[in-house]
Order: structure tokens, then C-alpha cells, then sequence
């Protein structure tokens, strides 16, 4: 018992003693939030390369071939240019017209050709229904809609200016064809969509008057479970690669050999697991106290409650141990950290999962599946933790059976990865296989 | 009383009988020398003395245990490694430290002072132990092995890779440890050593013993059977009679005689083929009997197919 808390002190201050533990605790979040930075500080920097279009009008007569070189026209002289300072800032798009062939496919394949060589950014496709006033049904067929073709799905500004601006210029060409009477702007007024927005809930402020929510809180209810959540797995995995790559270098310098003339295997594995669990803990009283603070500093902390930081230091506890037995059983397999990454995918996927079905959990955070998975034992501290910080949370039992399941299912962890670990941490030369693996555990 | 009495032990692998029947006892206060070819059972046996390993068949009892298969008596009993590690990222000091907790030792600070000093390592105590070189490393190894005062200490190839002054250092730390009372086996490729360093050897072969007690009753049992030889210019000896194997070893030859050889017909013999500068009759170093038993091939001129 001494000598495994020996070996386990001699773990932790080994990993937190490291430039790296520091830099990592450091960088980590930084990495997270390092998109919104990246974005933030490239936000001046624009492609300002003129974009050229074509636009196949199947309509009678081509009618809406000069609206949209007038919209682009007008786009190019008013919205190109940083009015401040006069400098362009976004490109220039410049339509062609092609008149539409009967062979449509053709036409478009084509027109696909010149977009993959890069001569055109993309075409617009005009239905030859669409000046006509539809029912909803006929509007969604093809004949009564606009196709706007690209292979740069993600770059939206050109179909955004004309889902802007084009729909009123057809708006005015369906009215002259009805001949309608009213005028147009008490229609267009008439029809003039009510917006529905989200907002979060209205509390009294400290001086007792109704206060809305502000943006930044209105994002909390998803964000902090999210957060939570990524943070569970991200201290799971700077926790537990270093403690796998640690048993794999004890393999690699004979240090394994070693310690078993002082210690037993079992005790040598706990002792580096708990080493291990303490750093992971350690992270998380750092990652915690911070998120506490900002909590409290920027008027969320009613999505961060104390209870819920208790459980997710107990289920961040389980699941460093239940991951850590498994990766150091890995390490015990394996003579080298190449050999580490074939048996690591298993255990990868299983610490996955819960990031696959975030959205659906998000959602609904109490249906049955969400529920029901969160009761697997490999998801049980990720979701659980999701869930319970999603408001209105879980049902009191859950928490506590979900942690009686992965305390089972870790203590079993433990157990099998002391079996493995005591034939593989003296096995040179081959890796072990996973079937190779699962004998050592059933036969010893 | 014997600090290790190993009793009919037997260890497998799968197929390969690794300790084949292995019976020894290793006398309290002894230096005990380990020799036998790679992958001939050394390092299972050390394995097996301390629990790293268990017997397949046999028992092994170490100090008083009592035959308890109880570990806590390996707090003393220490064993340095023939691929020894260390932690690379800690400091000399500290690896120190934590070796001797893991023996129970909590108030080693004095004996490490003491012990780098010994082994002129003052000046890296507060290294890492990556800086150091591989030699200083060894010795540091070393240090870390016995830093807890064990009764009983297990040296897997402790002399490899040291220069001439640091084997002096590490020998005479060796016998400095047999003088407070402790038991030292090592196992060595070095045959010069083990026939200065050791009262009693053992010879594993293929798992099974082939020698077993002091140098000279090993050599008596091989009888005074060699004779050294030096000839002026080139002398083919393959062919003379009554010598089994000729061992050319460049600036003298040795002759294996055949059994019921005459050394003074062959002397004769000699002489009729040139100049003898030297002619001694010894008996077979520890070297010839391994290199015999091992390998009979090694080196040698082989009559038969001569």
C-alpha cells in the first residue's frame, strides 16, 4: 500500500512537474477558443478577386436577366468598398448571360466544367416558371425556382445577395403580369414577415428591476454543457496518453523490470493510476475554478451550479480511472508507441461517442435514447454531465446510478488491465494483439 | 543457512524450457558468479529469485522466508537488471530517493550523500539523468540497486560497458558489500572476472546446470589437459597426434590432449616441427571450459574435419 502511493506520488509530480503540463493547462483552452481568435484576426484580410457568373434566364423573354446585372451593379458601386476608408474589401461580381439551351443537362454540365476550371465561380439557373404567381406546393418544383450551382458550397455571399434582393424584383414582375390594383408597397407591407426571436429568461437585476437576458447568457444553456462536456474528454485524454506513453518507456528502458524486484505488477499499475487520476484531477480544479469565476464574473453562474461541479469531479474521477486502466493496459501491450496506435482505436471510439450523439442529446436531452445511452458505462460521465447541465437536468437517480455503473465497469477495467498489464509489462521484442490481450485477461 | 536454495525448479514458456530441473544454494556471505551463454536461463533464474517470475514446478527460498511466497521479504533483496533503466526525465538525487522508498528505506538521504560520493558522482546529483553517460548511468544504476542496505544482492551483468576504472570502483563496492555481510550473485560473459571475483560459479546451459562450485574444483574436474604452445614461424599442429582440438589464439596455440595422450610425445612432436619458444601444460581457464561447453565449434581447428 506505501509503496504503490510511492509510486504514485513519483507519477503525479512527474507529469505536473513538466514545462508541458504547464504549457498544455495553458494552451488547451486556448486551442479551443483558438477558432473564434483565427477568425476574428483574419477578418481584415480579404479576397477581393473579381467573381464571374453566368446566369441562364429560362423565363419567357429572359425578363430577369437585367434585373440582376442592375442588382449586381449596384452591389458592385455601393457594397464593394469600406465606406470609411475607401477600400475595397469585397469582390466584384460580374454577370454574363448564355441563352438556355433545350438540352438542360448539357447546358449545365458545361457550365459545370467552366466552374471547375476556375473560369466561372459559379451560374445561376432560372426556371422558366418563376414569374408565374404559384401556389406553394408548384413553387418548390424546379420549373418555378432559381439554381444557383457552385463547387464553393460554403461561400454564400453571391446566392445571399440575390436571395435578398432578386425576390422583389420578381415580386414586381408577377404584380405587373396580375395587374394588380393595390399598391405595391402597402402589399409587400401587408406581407411583411413578423420575426420570432430567442431570447433567455427576464430576471430582476440587483436593484429589483426586470432585466433581459443579454446575448452572452442566452448562448450559456447550450454552451456550458457543451464545454463541459468537451473539457471531460480533453482532460481524459491529456491525462491518460502521457500516464500509456509512460508504461511504454518504462517498458522501452527496462525501468518496469525494476520496479517488480520492489513492487508487485497490481500494485505498480494502481499506483500509476492513481498518479495519473490526480493529475486529471488537478486539471480539472484548475479548468473548474476558472470556469467558476467567469461564471460568476459575467452573470451565468445559475448554469453552473455547485452540485453539478460535484458531480462532474466525481465523474471525472471514474472516468480517469476507467480510461486510464485502459490505456495503461494498451501501454503494457505494446514495445513501442506505433504499436500503441492499432490497439488504441477501440478505446478512441468508446471515448468518441458521446461527441457523435451531442447534437441529438442537446436536443432532447430525456428522451429514452439519450437516457438509455447515457447509462453506457464508457459514455455514462460525458453524457450524464451533458444532461444534467442542460436545463431542466435529470431526475435526482440518475446521476447516482450512472456513477454505481462505471464504478463497476472501471473496477472490472481495473482488474482485467492488471492482468494484462502483468504479463505485458515484461513481454519484449512483439506486441501483443487485441485477441492475444483478451487470453491474458480470461487465462492469466 | 543458505541465502538462496533453489530446489528442483523448472520454468516453461510456451514450449521453451527456459529452467530445466535447476537445483543450487548460494551460501550466506558468498559471491556468487552466473555464467552461460545469451538465452541459456540467467535472467529467468534471477527472475524467479525475485518473484518477478514464479516456478513452474520447484521452490525457491530466499533469506528466511520460510518458503512464504510472501514478497515483502524482496525489501531485502535488491537486483539490478542487465538492460537497466532509469527514469530519464528525473534527477539523479530523486531516482535515488524513489528507489529507496520502494524498498521501505524513508531516511536514505546520508546513504545516497555517501554512496556518490564513493562512486565520484557528487558533482551530477542534481542532474538529469538523460544528461548522463553510460557509464555514469550504470553507476548510478548501481547505487539505486543497493541504496537499501539489501542482504541479499542480484547483479544481472553488472560490469558491461565500464571502462577499466569504473569496473575497479564497481568491484571493490562489490566486495566492500560482501565484507558488511551481504550475499552478491552476478551473472557475467566476463570469464576474467568471474574466475578473480567469485567464490563459487555456475554455469546454465540450454536451462540445465553444468557447473556448479569453486574455480578450482571446476578446473580439477577438466584435469590438467591443455598445453600452451608457442613455435617460431608457421607450424601447422592440426595433424599431430594425440591432440584433440587445436585452439589458435594467435600468439600462442592451445592443445586440448585426447585422452591418454603423452604431453611429452607431443613435445617431442613439436620439437621435429620447428622452434618451441614456449611449452606449458596448464589447466583449462574458465574461458576454455564455457567456450567447451557452449560452443565446441568456437574458433576452433577441429581434427575430424581437419
Amino acid at each position: 500500500m506505501r509503496k504503490m502511493l510511492v509510486i504514485a506520488v513519483r507519477e503525479y509530480l512527474a507529469a505536473v512537474r513538466t514545462k508541458a503540463f504547464i504549457i498544455g493547462l495553458v494552451i488547451m483552452p486556448i486551442l479551443m477558443g483558438g477558432s473564434v481568435v483565427v477568425q476574428w484576426l483574419l477578418k481584415d484580410f480579404h479576397d477581393i478577386k473579381e467573381k464571374h457568373f453566368i446566369v441562364v434566364d429560362r423565363t419567357p423573354g429572359a425578363q430577369l436577366v437585367g434585373p440582376i446585372k442592375d442588382i449586381v451593379k449596384d452591389y458592385n458601386e455601393t457594397q464593394t468598398h469600406d465606406p470609411q476608408t475607401g477600400k475595397q474589401v469585397q469582390p466584384r461580381f460580374d454577370v454574363q448571360s448564355e441563352p438556355p439551351s433545350e438540352a438542360i443537362d448539357e447546358q449545365r454540365v458545361d457550365l459545370s466544367d467552366r466552374v471547375a476550371t476556375g473560369e466561372l465561380f459559379g451560374f445561376l439557373d432560372i426556371g422558366p416558371d418563376v414569374l408565374e404567381a404559384s401556389s406553394a406546393a408548384d413553387a418548390r418544383k424546379e420549373s418555378h425556382s432559381i439554381r444557383y450551382q457552385s463547387n464553393r458550397p460554403t461561400n454564400e455571399s453571391f446566392p445571399r445577395l440575390m436571395r435578398d434582393k432578386l425576390i422583389a424584383k420578381v415580386q414586381d414582375l408577377r404584380f405587373d403580369a396580375a395587374q394588380v390594383k393595390t399598391p405595391r408597397e402597402k402589399v409587400r407591407r401587408i406581407m411583411q414577415p413578423v420575426p420570432v426571436e430567442s431570447k433567455g429568461l427576464t430576471r430582476r437585476d440587483h436593484e429589483g428591476k426586470p432585466k433581459d437576458a443579454n446575448d452572452q447568457i442566452r448562448l450559456a444553456p447550450v454552451a456550458v454543457p457543451m464545454g463541459l462536456m468537451m473539457l471531460m474528454f480533453m482532460i481524459i485524454m491529456m491525462s491518460a496518453t502521457p500516464l500509456m506513453q509512460g508504461v511504454v518507456e518504462e517498458k522501452m528502458q527496462r525501468i518496469a523490470e525494476v520496479l517488480l524486484a520492489s513492487v508487485r505488477p497490481f500494485e505498480l499499475m494502481l499506483g500509476k493510476l492513481l498518479g495519473m487520476t490526480a493529475v486529471s484531477l488537478t486539471i480539472t480544479a484548475v479548468y473548474l475554478a476558472g470556469a467558476y469565476w467567469s461564471a460568476h464574473e459575467y452573470g451565468f453562474a445559475e448554469y453552473i451550479p455547485g452540485a453539478l461541479l460535484v458531480w462532474f469531479f466525481l465523474f471525472q474521477m471514474l472516468a480517469a480511472l476507467m480510461y486510464g486502466s485502459l490505456f495503461i493496459a494498451i501501454g503494457a501491450a505494446c514495445t513501442d508507441m506505433k504499436e500503441t496506435q492499432n490497439l488504441l482505436w477501440p478505446v478512441m471510439m468508446l471515448a468518441i461517442m458521446p461527441m457523435f450523439v451531442l447534437g441529438n442529446v442537446l436536443q432532447e436531452p430525456n428522451s429514452a435514447v439519450a437516457t438509455g445511452l447515457s447509462f453506457f458505462p464508457f459514455a455514462t460521465p460525458m453524457l450524464m454531465i451533458l444532461r444534467q447541465s442542460v436545463q431542466p437536468g435529470v431526475e435526482s437517480w440518475q446521476p447516482i446510478l450512472g456513477a454505481a455503473i462505471v464504478l463497476a465497469t472501471t473496477l472490472a477495467c481495473v482488474w482485467a488491465a492488471g492482468r494484462i498489464f502483468r504479463v505485458g509489462i515484461l513481454m519484449q521484442g512483439k506486441g501483443a494483439q487485441l485477441g492475444e490481450m483478451m487470453r491474458w485477461v480470461f487465462r492469466g | 543457512m543458505a541465502a538462496v536454495l533453489i530446489d528442483q525448479v523448472t520454468k516453461t514458456f510456451r514450449q521453451h524450457v527456459a529452467v530445466d530441473n535447476l537445483s543450487l544454494q548460494v551460501p550466506r556471505g558468498s559471491i556468487y558468479g552466473f555464467i552461460g551463454p545469451n538465452g541459456s536461463g540467467k535472467t529467468t533464474t534471477l527472475r524467479m529469485i525475485m518473484r518477478i517470475l514464479y516456478p513452474d514446478r520447484g521452490l525457491i527460498h530466499v533469506l528466511d522466508d520460510a518458503g512464504q511466497k510472501s514478497r515483502s521479504i524482496l525489501d531485502r533483496v535488491a537486483y539490478l537488471p542487465e538492460e537497466r533503466g532509469l527514469y530519464k526525465q528525473m534527477k539523479v538525487r530523486e531516482v535515488l530517493r524513489f528507489y529507496a522508498e520502494l524498498k521501505g528505506c524513508r531516511h536514505s538521504r546520508s546513504a545516497i550523500d555517501d554512496w556518490l560520493k564513493r562512486m565520484d558522482l557528487g558533482t551530477w546529483a542534481n542532474k538529469k539523468v538523460e544528461a548522463l553517460s553510460k557509464g555514469t548511468a550504470q553507476k548510478v544504476q548501481f547505487i539505486a540497486t543497493v541504496i537499501a542496505q539489501p542482504e541479499l544482492v542480484l547483479l544481472d551483468e553488472p560490469f558491461t560497458g565500464l571502462d577499466p576504472v569504473n569496473t575497479e570502483v564497481l568491484r571493490e563496492a562489490i566486495l566492500d558489500l560482501r565484507r558488511k555481510g551481504a550475499t552478491i550473485i552476478f551473472s557475467t560473459h566476463d570469464m576474467s572476472v568471474a574466475e578473480k571475483l567469485c567464490d563459487l560459479l555456475f554455469m546454465i546451459y540450454k536451462g540445465r546446470k553444468v557447473l556448479d562450485g569453486t574455480l578450482e574444483s571446476i578446473q580439477d574436474a577438466y584435469g590438467n589437459d591443455t598445453l600452451r604452445v608457442h613455435l617460431d614461424g608457421p607450424a601447422t599442429l592440426d595433424d599431430l597426434p594425440g591432440v584433440a582440438k587445436v585452439t589458435d589464439l594467435g600468439r600462442w596455440q592451445e592443445l586440448r590432449l585426447a585422452s591418454g595422450a603423452d604431453s611429452q610425445q607431443i613435445l617431442a612432436c613439436l620439437m621435429q616441427r620447428g622452434q618451441v619458444r614456449h611449452f606449458e601444460l596448464i589447466r583449462p581457464t574458465l574461458h576454455d571450459i564455457f567456450v567447451r561447453i557452449a560452443r565446441p565449434d568456437f574458433n576452433e581447428v577441429d581434427k575430424v574435419h581437419a
